[in-house]
């Protein structure tokens, strides 16, 4: 781990002073010269985005040049009637500068090394920019929010240090720093990973079961109705000794009529995890969800898993 | 032009169609409120109201994203809502900047919402709007937020619990003064030494301090620091000659703590402080006038000599100032977050306690709070889906949920059903009415008595005889003490806004709450009490046991930290919660039952007053 060495100017404290006292000096360097890159404009891009410009990182990247529609203006709340047509990427680090005027923010691909790549929505090449990060020494994340449901998939690379304040014993409230290291996979081996565990009771108590439609949904296949997710399930927990029914009727209705659809709430819940998650990638502090977060708005459910 | 397609199909045209016709008022736009004022402008609500007192800061900007560096010392409501009618412009939105405790939100004025969303940042305000909205039945949507940490949760007036249903600890820490004068251990003693007691007594108002003392066991010590006190106050007298500083420091860190030392019992078991010297300091650190306080590291513990220079120089500008004002210690007033961060480390090197930086210093005297911008939008997302639940008549799908943080997690979020209301509720438990005055200038106490009487015999309200009336801590009535009665409402203080509640002096039934509103445009009634309508059946009150009272409450004299911002609730709920995992269902997430709750400090230099 490097040290951060550029120093924090008084006016950018003055700024960022209440999430300095939070998260301290050396982790507001270490995100002034971080870079992230976001692949794929969602309501949760929206979010994620906006949580990173204000928390002060070097850099922000967006790409998806599809056209503005008529469905974006229901959710992306920077987007107007007069920008239908344009391409969302650069229609929105536009409108993003004025949230904090010291992010640098563009619009298309770029060859620098990042910090973190996200890649949002049901991303058909999720896996292949998951493997080019791999090769680059780039953190991946994959992650949606669709209806009242969202997920994020992260993969911090074999091995990620990081820091953690820890309890000193007996001392109320006194912690000290201390170092770990965690171990991430891929997203392709994360979705053909054999659980330990055979027995259907178990298997949901340490797996949720959104977990196993997420895992179908965050490699690309794009499905429509109920019996499209419940094929593309079935197909993503073949071969892997995972008992039928892992995933409920019900579950799996309440998910089909999520999908092709936005929540501006949810997608804040799931992009400001998400945005955390981030942020404790680049500042080293705190372990990153290992490896997956399922959220169930209506359950008000949001749980990690390893898988 | 919004379009609502996909909230419908998520929720059904009838549910969009609620919340477009629902009126909501959002209390507070700042951290959560801006998130929240984003998210209910997406999701289909139109009528929105948002009220805030305060005018935007620099360090808001880092997470209220609302607001921008050209908004600065505009007030937040106007922002916010400028800012969300762009993002929509279909909404009818309404700002308004104001304490929600003003007495001209009224009842009525509570009343004509369908929903309120607290989104606040201390206790005081939060307990006004939850008992409004009591009185008026109107469900409230609950929030707080501290650093990482948050929590969401639904009131419905005798349905669920409301926020008052369980005891809160208290705001303000206090420390018993001996700790503070005479035997400092913590970097934070030095920091209430330098802020409540050396300040206040320089260049605040001299009788502050005896304010703040009360008479304890050691009567003889107090009486002693009560005379150390008064002696420092004499030094004000120096101010603006060139030895004040001088004379300041040798009574401060000289004589006082000289005269600590030769109590010699006092340092039997403690490591004795060592006096400081002003003409060693002094030569080896630059003039006042020299000196530059912008060159001082602000994240580094100062040296002894810069402390010493830096005390110099505050020294000077505070009494500048000083000739022609009272002043109050305020965070963002650099000279006096200078004089308080030089103070406190000069008595810590003379205790011996480790030395805190001066940004660090701000944090402690000015009960800074951490805030991000993910907390707020997670909770506030979360707000408006338990909204829609409410709106939708789903409220046993409605949770209380806590946003939890730590590496070993496996849920962000934790959650609990909504209790009913606690039988003891001082709050809740209540019979909240309206009661319409014509004329205030005319209507007596005795008139709102003699009504409540004849209305016995209408309505049962089970008062009795004799009754009780109170407003706030104030009493206003009983049968021993009546000497209001031929006062008029309004030389009592008692117009719209207030509220009066009666008790029955046996204590055996709920009491009754009258809000107090003008009459209706059409109304020639002198007294009108409405509202029964509205009030749930209760069963009779249980008999008080003893063990009900407080017992947090203790005779230590005690300095009480004023001025301070409150503490959100929410990392104290969190501590309790980390306590009681075991307590959670693995599975569904759900408290298995409600955690104990120990409102006792476990600091001991800590007391908590209530």
């Amino acid at each position: 781990m490097s040290s951060a060495t550029k120093e924090i100017s008084r006016d950018e404290v003055a700024l960022y002073d209440r999430q300095i006292r939070l998260w301290g000096m050396e982790a507001q360097k270490r995100l002034g010269q971080s870079k992230v890159k976001i692949h794929g404009i969602k309501a949760v891009t929206l979010e994620l985005s906006k949580n990173l410009v204000l928390a002060g990182i070097k850099s922000l990247y967006l790409i998806d040049n599809t056209a503005i529609n008529e469905e974006d203006l229901e959710t992306q709340y920077y987007f107007n009637e007069n920008d239908l047509g344009q391409p969302r990427d650069k229609v929105l680090a536009d409108r993003l500068r004025v949230l904090n005027p010291l992010v640098n923010i563009e619009a298309g691909d770029v060859d620098d090394k990042c910090d973190a790549v996200v890649s949002v929505g049901s991303n058909k090449e999720s896996v292949e920019v998951n493997k080019r990060c791999r090769d680059k020494g780039e953190c991946f994340v994959a992650a949606d929010s669709f209806g009242l449901f969202g997920y994020i998939f992260v993969d911090c690379l074999d091995t990620h240090e990081y820091v953690e304040e820890v309890r000193v014993e007996g001392d109320a409230g006194e912690t000290r720093k201390e170092s770990f290291v965690a171990s991430y996979i891929e997203l392709q081996e994360s979705v053909r990973a054999r659980p330990e565990i055979s027995n259907l009771n178990r298997l949901v108590r340490k797996y949720p079961p959104l977990v196993f439609i997420s895992q179908a949904l965050s490699t690309g296949a794009s499905c429509k109705d109920e019996g499209e997710l419940t094929a593309l399930v079935e197909k993503t927990l073949t071969g892997r000794g995972i008992p039928e029914g892992i995933v409920g009727e019900e579950l799996m209705q309440r998910v089909a009529s999520s999908l092709g659809t936005e929540f501006v709430p949810c997608a804040a819940v799931v992009g400001g995890t998400l945005a955390q998650e981030i942020l404790k990638i680049i500042t080293r502090k705190d372990m990153p969800i290992n490896n997956w977060y399922v959220y169930d708005a209506l359950q008000a459910d949001g749980i990690v898993c390893k898988l | 032009m919004r379009n609502t397609s996909q909230l419908a199909r998520l929720f059904g045209a009838n549910t969009v169609e609620k919340i477009s016709h629902a009126r909501v008022l959002v209390v507070g736009a700042g951290g959560i409120g801006c998130e929240l004022l984003k998210d209910l402008s997406m999701s289909g609500y139109r009528h929105i109201h948002a009220i805030d007192l305060d005018t935007i800061d620099l360090s808001n900007l880092n997470r209220q994203f609302l607001f921008q560096r050209k908004h600065i010392k505009k007030p937040k409501a106007l922002v916010a809502i400028s800012a969300i009618t762009q993002f929509n412009p279909q909404i009818n939105a309404q700002a308004t900047q104001a304490n929600i405790k003003d007495p001209q939100f009224t009842a009525d004025w509570f009343g004509h919402f369908d929903m309120v969303f607290n989104a606040l940042d201390n206790l005081e305000a939060r307990r006004h709007v939850n008992a409004m909205c009591l009185a008026t039945g109107v469900p409230l949507i609950e929030s707080g937020t501290a650093g990482y940490l948050g929590q969401v949760t639904v009131i419905c007036g005798g349905r669920t619990e409301c926020f008052d249903c369980h005891p809160k600890p208290a705001e303000k820490k206090t420390y018993p003064v001996c700790t503070i004068r005479s035997t400092p251990t913590a970097p934070i003693h030095c920091v209430v030494w330098a802020k409540n007691y050396l300040f206040a007594q320089l260049f605040g108002q001299a009788e502050a301090e005896a304010d703040e003392i009360n008479d304890g066991d050691d009567a003889e010590e107090l009486k002693v620091l009560r005379e150390e006190a008064q002696a420092l106050a004499r030094l004000t007298e120096a101010m603006g000659t060139d030895d004040f500083a001088r004379l300041v420091f040798e009574k401060a860190f000289c004589t006082d703590i000289e005269r600590l030392l030769s109590m010699k019992d006092m340092w039997a078991q403690r490591r004795p402080p060592k006096p400081l010297d002003f003409s060693e300091l002094e030569l080896k650190s630059p003039c006042a006038d020299k000196f530059d306080p912008t060159s001082l590291p602000d994240y580094e513990p100062l040296t002894i000599e810069q402390a010493f220079s830096l005390f110099a120089y505050s020294c000077q500008q505070l009494a500048s100032r000083r000739a022609g004002e009272v002043l109050h210690f305020d965070k963002d007033d650099i000279d006096a977050l200078y004089f308080v961060a030089a103070t406190a480390s000069l008595r810590s090197f003379a205790f011996g306690i480790d030395q805190r930086s001066i940004f660090a210093v701000k944090a402690m005297a000015g009960n800074i709070i951490p805030a991000i911008a993910t907390t707020n939008a997670m909770i506030a997302g979360m707000m408006v889906l338990q909204s829609i639940l409410v709106l939708s008549n789903r409220i046993s799908e409605c949770r209380t949920a806590y946003l939890t943080y730590g590496s070993k997690r496996t849920r962000t979020i934790t959650k609990e059903t909504l209790k009913p209301p606690s039988p003891l509720c001082p709050v809740c438990r209540r019979r909240y009415l309206t009661m319409r005055i014509a004329d205030f200038g005319k209507t007596t106490l005795g008139d709102v008595i003699e009504f409540v009487q004849l209305l016995e015999g209408q309505r049962d309200l089970k008062l009795g005889r004799e009754i009780s009336i109170v407003e706030g801590s104030r009493i206003l009535y009983d049968p021993d003490y009546d000497d209001n009665l031929t006062r008029t409402l309004e030389s009592l203080g008692l117009v719209s806004g207030r509220m009066l509640t009666l008790a029955s002096e046996d204590d055996v039934v709920v009491p009754v709450v009258l809000s107090i509103c003008g009459s209706r445009e059409d109304g020639t009634e002198s007294i009108v009490i409405e509202g029964f309508e509205r009030i749930p059946e209760f069963a009779p009150l249980p008999e008080k046991t003893p063990s009900d009272g407080n017992n947090e409450t203790d005779d230590q004299a005690v300095i009480v930290v004023v001025d301070e911002p409150s503490i959100d609730l929410a990392s104290r709920e969190q501590d309790k919660r980390k306590l009681n995992t075991q307590d959670v269902d693995p599975t569904t997430g759900e408290s298995r039952k409600r955690c104990a709750v120990d409102w006792g400090s476990s600091d001991k230099d800590i007391t908590i007053l209530d």
